[in-house]
């Protein structure tokens, strides 16, 4: 629990500092930091409620105790182009983003880890010689450049996939879970999450690759043989656990670190999640939404970032239980 | 027993040369890597040699028809875009700022890493706890959004793009000198080194950063295949530094002109191409010097 | 009666980059039944190698090139892997030097028992329970640790449950290799009373692997003394420690302080044992030899110079007069 407790209170840290650090970055930059919240476009009430809230007109140090408070209460100010709070964008976008990150990770581990078990099996042969040099070239290749392929073969080209967007065009659903769950939906997910997967299965595979096989030089294993168990027995029981402990961070991991580097895949296959929000609204100069959704995307790399860290702890009997004689 | 060089009256040859070719021989992976980096390099350097046109040049085929998609052939080996440039000419020169990039943000990754992951080892205290707690706000930063609000910002430049990598990727390579510096502290040399008065910066810089220079190269191997793929992406998403001639513009390009759907294969699967293959080689390369840096790990 | 383990001319090889290494090479001797035997030798020798090869589990660069091993009636040389599988910790099992991994660290050490009770003695899981607990009594560990993990276990209680779970299928035959070595003395103790204890009460015999005469002396019925791959000497641990044959054993004897005789200085056996890539022909140990003379140049045979007590050595006869010279360090000095 004393563990649990100090992990949160390192991550509200960080959290802390990286807000002050968006704070400071949107607020220091060369110009007129006033024009960075407020458009032209604006009308003169909005204007002067803007001005107000923000305190935009008061000194430095006032302008950011109102912004945590402001954060602290999940008010993350008002989109320029879109006109309606940020935390409502960014909620809108964000099931979008977890439903293409979890699934791309969950293939990509899955697939990772059981041939990555395999190829530690397969030392020495033709199939090791073709497997790591492949997997080392999906790591070297650009995630775009990847899906930019497979969107030309699978989609236009064999015409199988759709090329763009999460739902087709005007399409109502009763609820974001019924949205999510549909077959238009799913339909539309599978390109750009088998893109990611293809991406990041690398990772997983030349991990689980290279545990297993210190893992299988261990004496235990040893033992396991000498104690006649079955092969089933030694590699599934003794080995895979042992070498399932580094993995299982790696994907709390890469689940925070691929929220924020789904930007490209989103805007390759135009996927509406918090990548591609944060993108246009870049782009478009609309600095609250901009400000919000890089807040957003990297509150969830802290959290599992700490989770990575006390799913290790938990995992492995030598750190959570301590030595007792 | 006298060496035939003595004899000779010839200083001998360093035994260096001939211990780095023994190295490259056995060991394929950093071979093919540094190979790699060798075509390119040269590829960059004589890059008005190798390019057929120049790459910025609109092209046209008869009098007012701009040359678009053309297939490849003889005189475009890949092709043109769909502005009538030379997609080849373009490959050719985007070498240059791969590689600019590449090196000199991996150069600062490692230079900063290793200075913070020397200074926060060797001092400890609140030297170490300070960079330490600096690393993980670093490490909470989502790398590829940083840079865009960065590069949206300020300018987009090569500059800033080079910056704000240096300035995501040092903490890795801190973290790891840091835990190299720790256990080389406690070695009999540098305690020696303590007690003859040898001041710290002395130590830290002259004792143990030669010790830790094998790994940082390492890391710095790597950091360049990170540097590049940041470019590209930067690049694709419209950030990077619109008047350079890069792989990642060029697959931008491809992507905003409908190559996809026209399938002008020609046109964007090379770019990416190239880049694995830069990328790739820096992860031969790291890969086949763990042999020699750290051979009693068996493999 | 049958010894329980009969080995003949056993020979081990390892493939390794630079040629053939004959880590066992030609090495004869019997366990009979409700022994302990001492396997006795410097490192190299060839007993770890032997011990594993025993059991049948090497690394995949090691296999048996020559030789039988009679175990029970049967040749374990020449066994199938399935016939092998089945004698595997049921009639024959291996307790590993005190090395942390030798438990699944992942695993409660109560889990690694019923693994073996339920997987391979067919216990329903109540009775592989009630055995556990009865297998920790016997080997002097609470039954509340069961539920601990290996690394809560101190390394003599890592040696006692790896003891209790070898004998979990009640073999005929315990394999240890170097199970005292990383030990500190008291604990060294403690274990090696364990195991006579169990060896008094449940009959099976035991193989000691062990580089410490010591520790021979202390537990073993009998010694077998290795050196570069070969078996120099056996017999009863008495008559070899005693009234040893071989100039090898005579030697060792000397390399161990006798509290009774105090002020007496050690004496090593100067110079290595030879390389096993390409051991030199002729008797292994005559380059360091004292008593070293012509017919040495050709390899000695393993004779029974007294009942019971084997030694390879062309001057086993003399060993009555060679022994109190052997005594001597100026013997010893080149």
């Amino acid at each position: 629990m004393k563990r649990v407790l100090g992990r949160l209170g390192h991550a509200l840290f960080v959290l802390w500092a990286i807000a002050s650090l968006t704070f400071l970055l949107f607020r220091l930059m060369p110009g007129d930091p006033t024009l960075n919240f407020l458009s032209e476009s604006f009308s003169d009430e909005m204007r002067l409620a803007l001005l107000n809230a923000f305190g935009l007109d008061k000194p430095l140090h006032e302008q950011y105790l109102l912004y945590m408070w402001s954060l602290l209460q999940g008010d993350f100010g008002v989109s320029f182009l879109q006109k309606r709070p940020v935390l409502d964008i960014l909620l809108e976008a964000l099931p979008n983003t977890a439903a293409l990150t979890v699934s791309a990770l969950v293939v990509a581990y899955a697939f990772g880890i059981i041939a990555g078990a395999y190829l530690a099996f397969a030392r020495g042969t033709v199939v090791e010689g073709i497997a790591i040099p492949a997997a080392l070239i999906t790591r070297a290749a650009p995630e775009f450049w990847l899906g930019m392929i497979l969107l030309a073969w699978l989609s236009f080209g064999l015409g199988i996939f759709p090329a763009s967007g999460a739902n087709v065009a005007g399409s109502e659903f009763t609820s974001e879970w019924a949205r999510l769950t549909s077959a238009d939906f799913l339909w539309h997910l599978v390109l750009p999450a088998l893109t990611l997967a293809l991406y990041l299965q690398g990772l997983p595979l030349l991990l689980m690759r290279a545990t297993m096989l210190e893992v299988l030089n261990d004496e235990f294993i040893v033992m396991a043989r000498m104690k006649g168990l079955s092969r089933w027995a030694i590699v599934m029981r003794h080995a895979a656990r042992n070498a399932l402990l580094p993995v299982a961070t790696a994907f709390a991991l890469g689940l925070g670190q691929s929220f924020g580097g789904n930007v490209v895949i989103e805007t390759v296959f135009s996927w509406p999640g918090l990548g591609r929000v944060l993108v246009s609204a870049v782009q478009g100069a609309d600095y609250p939404l901009a400000q919000g959704a890089f807040i957003m995307i990297a509150g969830v790399l802290v959290l599992m970032n700490m989770v990575a860290d006390l799913l290790y702890a938990w995992l492995d009997p030598r750190v959570s239980v301590g030595a007792k004689r | 027993m006298q060496s035939a060089s003595a004899v000779s009256g010839h200083p001998a040859k360093p035994g260096a040369v001939r211990r780095a070719w023994g190295f490259l021989r056995s060991q394929p992976f950093a071979f093919v890597g540094i190979a790699i980096y060798l075509l390119f390099a040269l590829v960059a350097i004589f890059a008005d040699q190798v390019a057929t046109h120049d790459p910025r040049q609109i092209l046209f085929s008869g009098t007012f028809r701009v040359a678009r998609y053309l297939p490849p052939s003889m005189t475009h080996f890949l092709g043109t875009t769909a502005g009538g440039r030379d997609v080849f000419s373009q490959l050719v020169y985007g070498t240059r700022s791969a590689l600019t990039v590449g090196v000199t943000a991996a150069f600062c990754v490692v230079v900063l890493g290793t200075l913070f992951g020397l200074l926060s080892g060797y001092l400890g205290g609140w030297v170490d706890r300070l960079v330490m707690r600096i690393a993980d706000v670093v490490i909470g930063l989502p790398f590829l959004p940083f840079v865009l609000v960065i590069s949206a910002l300020t300018r987009p430049s090569t500059t800033t793009l080079v910056a704000s990598v240096a300035l995501l990727l040092w903490p890795n390579t801190a973290r790891v000198i840091r835990s190299q510096v720790l256990s080389l502290r406690e070695r009999g040399w540098v305690e020696a080194a303590r007690v003859t008065g040898c001041s710290p910066t002395r130590i830290i810089f002259v004792h143990i950063a030669p010790q830790v220079a094998p790994l940082a190269a390492l890391y710095g191997s790597i950091a360049v295949g990170w540097a590049i793929l940041t470019e590209a992406s930067a690049s694709f998403l419209g950030f990077g530094d619109p008047s350079a001639i890069s792989w990642g513009l060029m697959l931008q390009d491809a992507f905003n002109n409908q190559a996809l759907s026209r399938g002008v294969w020609a046109w964007f699967i090379p770019p990416g191409l190239c880049i694995v293959l830069l990328v790739l080689a820096g992860f031969l390369i790291s890969r086949g010097s763990e042999k020699l840096l750290f051979p009693k790990l068996g493999d | 009666m049958e010894p329980l383990l009969q080995v003949r001319d056993l020979a081990v090889h390892y493939r390794t980059a630079a040629g053939q290494v004959r880590a066992v090479d030609g090495a004869s001797f019997d366990v009979p039944a409700g022994s302990i035997v001492g396997l006795v030798g410097e490192s190299g020798c060839g007993k770890s190698t032997l011990g594993r090869a025993l059991m049948g589990v090497m690394p995949r660069t090691a296999a048996i090139v020559a030789g039988r091993a009679v175990f029970e009636g049967r040749d374990l040389v020449t066994l199938s892997p399935a016939e092998h599988r089945k004698l595997l910790w049921r009639r024959m099992s291996f307790v590993p030097q005190t090395a942390m991994n030798a438990l699944d660290p992942v695993q409660r050490v109560g889990n690694q028992i019923l693994e073996v009770l339920t997987e391979r003695g067919g216990l329903a899981k109540g009775a592989a329970a009630k055995r556990a607990e009865e297998l920790f009594a016997l080997v002097g560990l609470d039954a509340g640790r069961l539920r601990d993990w290996p690394h809560q276990f101190s390394g003599g209680m890592r040696q006692r449950a790896s003891i209790a779970i070898a004998l979990a299928l009640e073999p005929a035959l315990l394999i240890a290799d170097e199970p005292v070595t990383a030990l500190d003395v008291i604990v060294q103790r403690q274990v090696l009373d364990v195991m006579r204890a169990l060896q008094a009460r449940l009959g099976l015999a035991m193989i000691l692997v062990t580089h410490d005469v010591a520790v021979v002396a202390y537990a073993c019925d009998r010694v077998v003394v290795m050196y570069a791959g070969r078996v120099v000497e056996s017999g009863p641990v008495r008559a070899v420690l005693e009234a040893p044959l071989h100039p090898y054993t005579m030697g060792l004897m000397n390399a161990f302080p006798d509290l009774e005789r105090a002020g007496g200085d050690l004496v090593p056996i100067e110079g290595a044992p030879p390389s096993l890539l390409n051991p030199p022909s002729g008797c292994r140990f005559a380059p360091r030899c004292p008593f070293v003379e012509a017919r040495c140049a050709a390899d000695p045979v393993l004779v029974e110079e007294s009942p019971d007590h084997h030694a390879a050595c062309w001057r086993t006869s003399e060993a009555p007069l060679l022994r109190p010279r052997a005594a001597e360090a100026v013997t010893w000095s080149r």
